[in-house]
């Protein structure tokens, strides 16, 4: 009986360790020298991009057969994403490219020698291809060390619909007017705007915060710290909006029940990207088609006509040894950066770019029109609060948004809630 | 150790611990020690790791935010621990008298536990919903609207609400303490019958002692749970409204997010020692004595 | 029944037991019954509306969660991944309880309690480690990674259990065995296993929960289809700013479905099993 079970352990250990050895995948190299560059992405599944992005690829390979292959890891889930990449790089495994949201916290993987230094690679025609300002804004201590990629653009949204049926005929353009409409809104029956506190960023709202501190701190908005007046007054508007003027349900709500109450028709405005065109577009037509884009309204004293655009995904690389390896890498970087192939991705998904690249102005989806005009149209474009900021500060935002819409909290006591994180 | 005799069983005892020592070896002692060395350290993921003694634990300590962590797992751990437990029980009591279907309901109760947590998170926030959410619109339509509440997002009621969606699930503790009814012979029941015994007292004076120690093994499972609690909340509420829902796993999954290893080890560091503490001590006073305990003295 | 006349304390718990009962019914089928309703409709309407019935019954969903997101294979996946984790992990550490519960030896309660504290171990705070072990015995990308890993998660808990419940056991009957001339392994599997069928199910049908619906590891340590499970599959319906509800829900009821019927099927016979032989006179 005795060897019974020494068999039966045997087993276990054998279950568990010969895999181990017999399937042991070292560092990827396929067939005769072919260079494998693996490439964990969120642009896959329901993603907008998807499509263009797979085809992308596959004549990538096709063309460099033999030679060069980039495989895809689907990764759809966003945050499981973001873990994922964290712990690769703790564990000192860059994966050979990824994709990032630029920000204070990310932009630290710039540190120590892990990512690809694309600096003096942009010197040249590579880097006239970008939009002006895009290289700049993902350089660090004078280095490169990722490519500028999708860019978000949020004006604000309204649906003209309402508008009209609570007698607005334009969108205000200062905050005292804003105000009167938002009353007529009510008075109609329509809840103004979608709020939210969810999510890590309580993006919608966010986004508003954003838009107000354009226009009470102009192009240097961001430059000034958490202990200037402008945030707290900033503060007081959103404490307004929440407690008059948007859904019961906005405390606690994530970015889908923000997004359904403008596509369902019962707010009359919204923020968000040109991503959710293809949502709108599909799911509510009627509210689709009544959609325009405009800046935010002028805050007393302030600046009117901004436009908050921002770095939305850049593309980064492991940095290596191998110099064929990394010219495979850089060749397949300039290929997606392409401006044709860019275009496609844009005409088929909505996504607006870093690249300058041709639009069609007759052939282009009417939102994603309005997207570009408004960006074009702005008096001067910032970024949003969540690329200035660490994400443990950005996170704190929804939780302070909520505080305050509970009246727990004053806009300064808010503030001062902010400074707290970023100083710990 | 001088004079204690070698267990001349050595051998197997061996055997019978290696498979598990090596595993639990290579997934949690060296895991744990990453845990509890970067926990005194400043660390981003990127560059190099710097030593800061206890820094991290002093942070979280003073940190409101944390202490309503903690606060709140307590509250979880005796949510699972004592309401769980004792609403499993008493379902698992009730169907042990084998009423009519109890097959049927022992297999249905079940049920949620094998679909995922997700779906069930994404349902209760539908429910829970102000504006669409089947709870207002339920109290609407029986008059009660004075009580309709943004469940989720008010602080008064949104703990409470996450706790209730992850409580009313009692599937899994259910299925074991019913298990453990079913070694109480049906005797000990008939003969309390004849002598005038109603439901309440037999379960009382017969189930309840007779099941104890699964009972006690529950409950300290529930606590554990309790203790490390961070799926639901942070599907439903991600610690708001205003952090009065957080708990320390997420505290821990924030800190992560913003390459804060520091912190957020520290925080993992804390949970192991407190849960560990309360989980000896539930087992030193409500464990009862064992066949093997007794023969160890 | 002999004896008593039916009391008022009688009626009241006979009351309170079907109440209790129904109420426990309906959170129970409320969750599966509004999954299979939405998951015919369309997002909008979940959005606006979540608990009426579709307007139109959008049978697309249920075509695109099979095409779009691979569940077959996944469902397959997660299949053979839980059940594998679930055998290793009750069989070895079936074996270490016994060791604990049944024999004296040194360091035997320290040891004992370091395993279970590893209960209370946050395991989201252990990803960079396990990611440098799986990777480094090259297992990533791997179903026996995520066996593995999966097996040796749940070791201080199922430990916990079958612990418990073998201590529960009586020397008595051990001693008869070795009266018998059973060997240590034989008395193991003769007699204490036997007897602690409870605590194997018990440990074994968490493991297989926990393996079912893990998604963190599963995500962070494979890149494929040949290793991914289904919970992957399921969360294939979010993007980085829009999550198809719908498609997702009609992808996780074609996973429910063959879900219950091997819990049926399976839990039916196991607890047949377990209490066929436990009603003692």
């Amino acid at each position: 009986m005795r060897s019974r079970f020494l068999i039966v352990l045997a087993a276990i250990v054998a279950l568990v360790l010969v895999p181990s050895f017999v399937f042991a995948s070292g560092q990827q190299q396929g067939g005769g020298g072919e260079i494998v560059i693996n490439w964990p992405s969120i642009w896959v599944g329901q993603d907008a991009k998807a499509p263009a992005i797979d085809a992308l690829v596959e004549e990538f390979n096709q063309a460099n057969e033999g030679k060069i292959k980039v495989v895809v890891e689907p990764n759809p889930d966003y945050d499981g994403y973001r873990d994922k990449i964290n712990a690769a790089i703790a564990a000192g495994q860059v994966p050979d490219i990824f994709i990032f949201n630029p920000d204070p916290t990310t932009f630290q993987y710039y540190e120590g020698d892990l990512l690809m230094d694309f600096t003096k690679d942009l010197n040249g025609a590579w880097g006239k291809q970008f939009v002006p300002g895009t290289i700049k804004g993902a350089t660090k201590n004078g280095v490169t060390k990722s490519i500028p990629f999708e860019v978000g653009v949020t004006p604000i949204w309204y649906n003209q619909d309402l508008f009209d049926k609570a007698g607005i005929k334009e969108f205000p353009k200062t905050f005292d007017q804003f105000w009167k409409d938002a009353d007529r809104l009510k008075a109609a029956g329509i809840v103004p705007a979608s709020q939210m506190t969810g999510g890590s960023n309580a993006w919608t709202s966010m986004l508003w915060y954003s838009h107000i501190l354009a226009s009470i701190g102009g192009q240097d908005v961001w430059d000034k710290p958490l202990t200037d007046p402008q945030y707290v007054e900033a503060a007081r508007i959103m404490q307004r909006m929440f407690q008059e003027y948007t859904t019961k349900d906005a405390v606690g709500a994530d970015a889908g029940v923000s997004g359904g109450h403008y596509l369902a028709g019962r707010t009359a405005m919204f923020i968000n990207g040109p991503w959710y065109i293809g949502r709108i577009r599909d799911e509510a037509p009627e509210v689709y088609k009544a959609t325009k884009l405009t800046p935010a309204p002028q805050v007393k004293g302030g600046k009117y006509g901004a436009q908050i655009a921002f770095p939305l995904s850049n593309l980064a690389a492991a940095s290596t040894d191998d110099p064929a390896r990394r010219a495979a890498v850089v060749k397949f970087l300039k290929w997606l950066t392409k401006p044709e192939n860019v275009a496609k991705i844009s005409e088929s998904a909505g996504s607006l770019f870093a690249i300058k690249y041709e639009v069609d102005r007759t052939n282009i989806d009417p939102l994603q029109l309005q997207f570009i005009d408004a960006l074009n149209n702005a008096s001067f474009a910032v970024s949003h609060f969540q690329a200035n900021f660490p994400v443990d500060v950005t996170a704190e935002l929804g939780q302070g948004f909520g505080a305050m819409a509970l009246g727990r909290m004053t806009p300064e006591e808010f503030v001062k809630q902010l400074q707290a994180v970023a100083n710990n | 150790m001088a004079g204690r005799k070698l267990n001349k069983h050595w051998k197997g005892i061996l055997l019978f611990l290696l498979p598990v020592i090596v595993l639990y070896g290579l997934f949690f002692v060296y895991p744990l020690g990453f845990v509890f060395t970067v926990s005194l350290t400043k660390w981003n993921g990127v560059s190099a790791m710097k030593f800061i003694g206890f820094k991290n634990f002093i942070d979280n300590f003073g940190n409101q935010n944390f202490q309503l962590a903690v606060r709140n797992n307590f509250l979880w751990a005796f949510a699972l621990g004592v309401v769980q437990i004792t609403l499993a029980a008493t379902v698992a009591m009730i169907l042990a008298r084998r009423p009519k279907g109890w097959r049927v309901l022992r297999t249905v109760y079940f049920l949620p536990n094998v679909i995922s947590k997700v779906a069930i998170a994404m349902l209760w926030l539908a429910i829970y919903n102000a504006e669409f959410g089947a709870l207002n619109a339920f109290l609407d339509m029986i008059g009660l609207s004075g009580w309709t509440h943004n469940w989720l997002g008010e602080i008064e009621t949104a703990l409470p609400a996450v706790m209730f969606q992850e409580v009313v699930y009692i599937g899994y503790f259910m299925i074991i303490i019913l298990a453990g009814t079913m070694s109480v012979p049906e005797s000990y029941y008939e003969a309390a019958q004849i002598d005038g015994a109603n439901v309440w007292q037999q379960e009382r004076y017969i189930t309840i002692p007779m099941i104890r120690s699964i009972l006690v093994t529950a409950m300290t499972l529930a606590v554990a749970f309790g203790l490390r609690h961070f799926e639901a909340t942070f599907l439903m509420t991600n610690g708001g409204p205003a952090n009065s829902t957080t708990v320390m796993g997420l505290i821990l999954y924030k800190a992560l997010a913003a390459l804060d290893y520091g912190h957020a080890n520290a925080t993992g560091a804390t949970l192991i020692i407190v849960g560990a503490i309360i989980i000896a001590a539930i087992r030193r006073f409500l464990s009862s004595r064992d066949a093997v305990a007794e023969s160890k003295q | 029944m002999p004896g008593r006349e039916l009391t008022l304390t009688d009626i009241i718990a006979k009351t309170a037991k079907w109440l209790i009962l129904v109420f426990f019914l309906i959170m129970t089928f409320v969750p599966i019954v509004w999954l299979i309703i939405s998951s015919f409709k369309t997002n909008l309407e979940l959005q606006t509306d979540p608990f009426s019935l579709p307007a139109v019954w959008q049978f697309q969903n249920y075509v695109d969660a099979i095409q779009v997101s691979g569940l077959p294979r996944l469902f397959v996946n997660s299949i053979i991944v839980s059940s594998l984790s679930t055998v290793l992990n009750v069989i070895i550490t079936s074996m270490a309880a016994f060791a604990f519960s049944r024999e004296k030896f040194r360091f035997q309660n320290t040891m004992l309690n370091m395993i279970l504290a590893g209960v209370l171990v946050p395991i989201i705070a252990l990803m960079v480690p396990y990611f440098k072990i799986i990777t480094g015995v090259g297992l990533y990308d791997r179903l026996w990674g995520l066996v593995i890993t999966y097996a040796a998660i749940n070791l201080p808990i199922s430990l916990f259990l079958i612990y418990g419940f073998m201590r529960t056991i009586p020397k008595e009957l051990e001693e008869a065995s070795i009266i018998d001339g059973c060997s240590f392994q034989q008395r193991f599997s003769r007699v204490v296993l036997p007897l602690s069928k409870l605590g194997l199910v018990t440990a074994g049908t968490f493991v297989f929960l926990f393996s079912w619906n893990e998604f963190i590891y599963a995500l962070l340590l494979t890149s494929s289809m040949r290793a991914r499970t289904l919970q992957l599959g399921i969360r294939f319906f979010k993007s980085q700013f829009i999550t198809n509800y719908t498609s997702m829900y009609a992808a996780i009821t074609l996973a429910i479905i063959p879900s219950i019927a091997v819990y049926i099927f399976f839990h039916e016979r196991i607890i047949k099993g377990l209490t066929s032989g436990a009603l003692k006179g």
